[in-house]
């Protein structure tokens, strides 16, 4: 069902943006506006968010890479119907989503939920019965649509037939299994709390449960990892037949056990050569099986994108609940404390007013450029470069071309026509003299794959220096008028 | 006196002249109008008090015969600045404690490097008591008008010492009691001892436990042959031998010898730019007096001006309205900049031209390091433009003109005197103008004669053609002599070092049994790069080197261009003796590879002479950087993280598609 609501890939995505009065008051009250004012991603921000995230911090323990927002229960812990810190914790989470403003509180159909997704920590660990009732809170406060994409992360060891069963049941109809690697020893080094066993049970029981749409993820770049390894965890993983691959590369991070004993490209991890090599191996073979590579880390059979990752690469509002999480609101982003106790006083303030995790008066246009480029340069897709004149004026996006040229003869990045065709350099620059000319033939830019991919921070960067030093943005907006 | 008693200076100078006026027996020449000292000691803007009565100094006290004009010249470090300040305490010029130390040395790089950059004069009245009796043997005790002239000790401002030498008539040479005689006492001595000056002795820092007083008198009977009886001892630390000083100046240096009678001519000794009052000019008196309001011409530049202010420095501005011969003071002329005051320009009273021979000695200022100035950051151009003019308002010998670079945008070339100059230059910048600067390797310049017979004096490598139309017939370099003064236990590795850099020794000899003194001729640019340190380093700090100017020299000279993917860069290429560009081609090849990051694509670093490639080394492609992790919505950090890599990125220079970071221009400072 989901597979035909979604093609082509992203045009039932984006709700036709329906600006509040408010918004429409004030532009009018600073200069004479125009359609294409109230249509740009200026005001994208204060679409009504159709997407959640949802934290559930739970671990049994915590992996060796893992700096996110957890809380370890402890390794014999997979059954955690009575703990009272999961009790507890369910309840203050969904204090917060009670206590959330709903932003088109004037309008008076509310925009129910198109995608949720339980995240962590290990949300698989929660009982059912718990995560039932997160989203009846959800349903009752926002509305769940009967399409949603539920999504939910699910490690090896932490459910069995009858969880997996009751988790569908409540509506979950995506998982995303915590893989990681398919060999025992690595699992071990980076402290999983699973075996190469619970691994092959658990896909087991996503195929007999009938789960239609699943991803395994799978982390390159482990310490000792070799390139047989590697390369047997793609075979296994492509043999396992997922609608869905999520490919992570390992980062070092401070406070980590790993932070502690390792340092980048130095053994055991691998080199920088190696590093790139894997990528480009999982490129290479999962491209050869039929899976599209449409971002930076996934991969995924036609039609089965992440919806809900989507929202946050097209620069769409989202809703977060929960321990650390972060949401995206009226242009604001923002990041709920990562601690226990700061956070259930986070919520005691939401729900006495004396805190908005939403409002921001100040969304400057030079943040939302760079948002909008960072955060679509990850995708396939690419930076739509018709949509992002219309927000940012001709004079940015003709700064942009100038300044990945040079990249386009590299090899790292492409230029795609309308009809995602890849438009040559010397088209490039033969347009370049004529504005006009340039629009119609130039429709996207994205990285390669993957050797743009390989390299996106720094291609970023470029457009940030460009970004950076783009002064007449606030009369780009004026210019088309 | 009528004229006389027209307002001056600030109430902190009239306490000066209180103070003198307490313990010195000057009273009498001192004409104080109702001496209202009304404690507003705190007061020190000196046009706030124009209209204040208060004492003024007659000046036409001081004849010839009861002036004297000296400098102190030492080797850095040996207590110029310490004794000077003892000076104008024990005089009153300024209060003991007062002040801060170093009185003299007002810019804040003289005080952190502990030398003399420019020339400063100060005039003390002090009473000679002859053997604690006002008549003794008929001769009167009196009181004497003295000027000290302090002088840079550096090579680099020789010049202007030669000029501030010339307005003296003796010197108190300074050595350290545990030092002894270095390479800038060498130089120092001869530059006064050419000069015909009375040289007096004094051997300071006896209070120090490794002080040898007898060793540094022996020192200077062998290489100066200066008798040890005239040796005056002294701690301008702890005061010990100071009162001997003065009355050895008085006794030892003559008077001034200029006529009173003869017009008006005046030694220009050095200049600088007052943002309220305009160029003030330090000047010596050496034939006639010069009178407020008199119209004054330059010999050099033919300019006339009037005399609108004029005084003495005691120790600051102090106006007296007239200067006579043999005496030292100030003149504020409304001349626009420091440039139209050239040091050791005569200056004369304009209705007397056709009388006036200039004294001798004037000479333009001459630039032996030359430098491109850039701004670290592209649009600082206009902020460094305007910080090296106001620099050079105060400093007039640094010449400056416009450079533009392929690799480093708009900048300038400067010319300086030396090293040092050069150094204090770039420091005055960043420390006064808050400037952030590139500099791209100093050159020297070079001459090259073409086959056709033309000349090009080259002061920017990269304005030199790398495959010149005309065949080179000749390239000539400019040399120094340079003085080494060392314990004879490193005699081994200098006289190593001095080879490397092309030296030819002309002398060496021993000071005594302990330390060698040695002379070489040295390419300029030998020394320019690093030479200073590294001899400060294989000798444990203990050599002291110093040099002067010589003459021009031929020399097989190449230009040595470094290529990024091909294309040279400008602001890299230097002009090297053949003998050397392999192994200068090769480090700085090597070098550059470790400063230039890994960027998206292979980057060739090459050094070539003309079209021979002599050295090259590639950095490898980057092939990853850190991917994105599962972040979900919270972008926060990524978006830190590639800003932290576009500001990196933003501080690079760009030479075709290749970034350099600024660090690349450093480090080529440091390859010989």
């Amino acid at each position: 069902m989901l597979k035909s609501t979604f093609t082509p890939i992203f045009c039932a995505l984006a709700p036709k943006p329906k600006p509040s009065t408010r918004v429409i008051t004030n532009t009018f009250s600073n200069s004479t506006s125009t359609v294409r004012q109230n249509s740009s991603l200026k005001n994208n921000p204060t679409i009504t968010p159709s997407s959640a995230y949802i934290h559930l911090p739970f671990c049994r323990k915590r992996c060796h890479y893992c700096d996110f927002p957890i809380v370890a229960l402890g390794s014999a812990s997979t059954q955690t119907h009575d703990d009272p810190r999961v009790i507890n914790y369910i309840q203050w989470l969904c204090r917060e989503i009670n206590a959330t403003k709903i932003e088109d509180e004037l309008d008076s159909a509310k925009t129910p939920l198109k995608t949720v997704f339980f995240g962590g920590g290990t949300p698989s660990l929660v009982p059912p019965s718990m995560v039932g009732t997160v989203l009846e809170t959800l349903k009752m406060k926002f509305g769940v649509s009967e399409s949603a994409e539920i999504s939910m992360e699910m490690d090896p060891g932490t459910f069995d037939y009858k969880k997996m069963e009751e988790m569908m049941l409540l509506g979950v109809n995506r998982v995303s299994l915590g893989v990681q690697a398919f060999q025992e020893k690595l699992l071990k080094s980076c402290g999983r709390a699973h075996g190469l066993e619970e691994v092959h049970e658990a896909i087991d029981i996503v195929k007999k449960c009938g789960v239609e749409n699943w991803s395994i993820d799978l982390i390159a770049s482990l310490p000792h990892q070799t390139s047989e390894m590697w390369e047997e965890s793609l075979r296994l993983a492509i043999e396992a037949r997922p609608t869905h691959v999520s490919v992570y590369d390992l980062q070092i991070e401070q406070g980590t056990k790993f932070g502690r004993l390792y340092s980048p490209g130095e053994f055991p991890l691998p080199s920088e050569t190696q590093s790139a090599d894997f990528y480009t191996m999982a490129s290479r073979m999962l491209r050869d099986a039929n899976y599209s590579h449409y971002e930076i880390s996934s991969y995924c059979k036609s039609g089965y994108e992440c919806r809900h990752n989507f929202t946050y690469w097209k620069y769409k509002p989202f809703y977060a609940f929960g321990l650390g999480s972060t949401s995206f609101i009226g242009g604001l982003r923002f990041s709920r404390p990562r601690k226990v106790n700061e956070y259930m006083k986070f919520v005691e303030n939401l729900e006495n007013g004396s805190v908005n995790s939403s409002i921001d008066d100040n969304i400057n246009s030079k943040d939302k450029a760079l948002d909008v480029v960072m955060l679509s340069l990850r995708t396939a897709r690419g930076l739509d470069l018709k949509h992002f004149q219309e927000s940012f004026g001709s004079s940015l996006v003709l700064s942009l071309v100038e300044v990945y040229k040079p990249y386009v003869e590299s090899g790292h990045v492409v230029f795609l026509d309308e009809q995602r065709r890849a438009v040559r350099i010397d088209d490039i620059n033969n347009s370049l003299l004529d504005e006009t000319d340039l629009e119609r033939r130039v429709a996207y830019m994205r990285l390669s794959d993957p050797n743009g991919f390989l390299l996106s921070n720094e291609l970023i960067a470029l457009a940030f220096g460009v970004i950076d030093s783009w002064k007449d943005y606030p009369s780009a907006l004026q210019e088309a008028t | 006196m009528g004229f006389l008693r027209k307002a001056s200076k600030t109430l902190k100078q009239s306490n000066y002249v209180s103070l003198l006026f307490n313990f010195n027996p000057l009273s009498s020449r001192i004409t104080h109008e109702r001496f209202s000292i009304t404690r507003a000691l705190f007061c020190t803007q000196s046009r706030q008090n124009y209209t204040k009565e208060k004492a003024i100094i007659d000046l036409s006290q001081y004849p010839p015969e009861l002036v004297r004009n000296f400098s102190i010249i030492a080797h850095v470090d040996h207590g110029k600045s310490t004794l000077a300040d003892r000076l104008l305490e024990l005089t009153g010029t300024i209060k003991k404690g007062l002040g801060q130390p170093q009185y003299l040395d007002k810019l804040q790089v003289e005080r952190e490097r502990g030398i003399t950059v420019k020339a400063q004069t100060a005039t003390m009245f002090y009473k000679n008591i002859i053997n604690g009796d006002d008549f003794k043997d008929g001769k009167e005790s009196s009181n004497y008008l003295l000027n000290l002239i302090d002088t840079p000790g550096h090579v680099d401002f020789s010049y202007e010492v030669s000029r501030s030498l010339a307005a003296c008539q003796g010197v108190l040479l300074v050595v350290d009691a545990a030092q002894g005689v270095q390479a800038q006492t060498v130089a120092n001595f001869y530059l006064a001892f050419e000069s015909n000056l009375a040289i007096i002795p004094v051997i300071n820092k006896i209070d120090q436990p490794t002080a040898d007083p007898d060793r540094v008198k022996g020192q200077l009977k062998s290489m100066f042959d200066l008798d040890p009886s005239d040796a005056l001892l002294t701690s301008a630390k702890t005061g010990v031998g100071l009162e001997h000083v003065l009355p050895a100046v008085i006794e030892r240096i003559p008077p001034p010898p200029g006529k009173s009678e003869s017009s008006l001519r005046m030694l220009l000794l050095d200049s600088y730019f007052d943002e309220y009052r305009g160029v003030i000019c330090h000047v010596a008196v050496v034939d006639g007096a010069l009178r407020k309001g008199d119209k004054i011409s330059s010999a050099a530049t033919g300019k006339s001006y009037e005399a609108m202010d004029i005084g003495i420095m005691h120790p600051e501005l102090t106006p007296t309205g007239i200067l006579f011969t043999g005496q030292v003071g100030y003149v504020i002329t409304g001349m626009r900049t420091t440039k139209e005051a050239r040091i050791g320009d005569t200056i004369y009273h304009t209705k007397s031209t056709v009388d006036v021979e200039p004294l001798p000695g004037f000479k333009a200022a001459k630039h032996m390091v030359f430098s491109g100035l850039f701004p670290a950051d592209g649009s600082d151009f206009e902020a460094l433009s305007h910080a090296i003019e106001k620099l050079t308002c105060n400093d007039a010998s640094v010449s400056v003109t416009k450079e533009t670079s392929t690799a480093l945008g708009l900048g300038f070339r400067c010319g300086f005197l030396g090293l040092l100059h050069m150094d204090v230059f770039h420091q005055r910048l960043e420390q006064e103008y808050g400037a952030h600067i590139i500099s791209t390797v100093p050159t020297v310049p070079y001459i090259y004669e073409y086959s056709d017979g033309s000349k090009l004096e080259v002061q920017n490598p990269a304005a030199l053609p790398s495959n010149p139309k005309q065949r080179v017939v000749a390239c000539w370099e400019p040399t120094v002599i340079a003085t080494i003064v060392m314990p004879s236990e490193y005699v081994g590795p200098v006289i190593t070092l001095l080879s490397e850099r092309r030296g030819e020794q002309l002398e060496y000899s021993f000071i005594d049994s302990q330390r060698v003194f040695m002379k070489y001729r040295l390419p300029l640019r030998e020394i320019v790069i690093d030479f200073y340190n590294e001899l400060k380093s294989i000798t444990s700090g203990y050599a002291s080197f110093d040099y002067e100017d010589s003459d021009y020299q031929p020399s097989d000279l190449v230009k040595l261009d470094i290529l990024l993917n091909g294309q040279a860069v400008d602001a890299m290429a230097t002009i090297v003796h053949n003998s050397k560009s392999y192994r200068v081609g090769r480090e700085l090849v090597e070098k550059l590879k470790k400063v230039i990051d890994r960027q998206m694509f292979e980057i060739i670093i090459q050094a070539a002479i003309g079209s021979k490639i002599i050295a090259r080394e590639t950095v490898t492609a980057m092939r990853k950087n850190v991917l994105a992790k599962c972040y979900g919505g919270d972008i926060t950090r990524k978006k830190k993280l590639l800003e932290k890599q576009k500001e990196g990125k933003k501080r690079m220079k760009r030479v075709g598609s290749v970034d350099v970071p600024q660090e690349a221009f450093h480090e080529l400072l440091k390859v010989s």
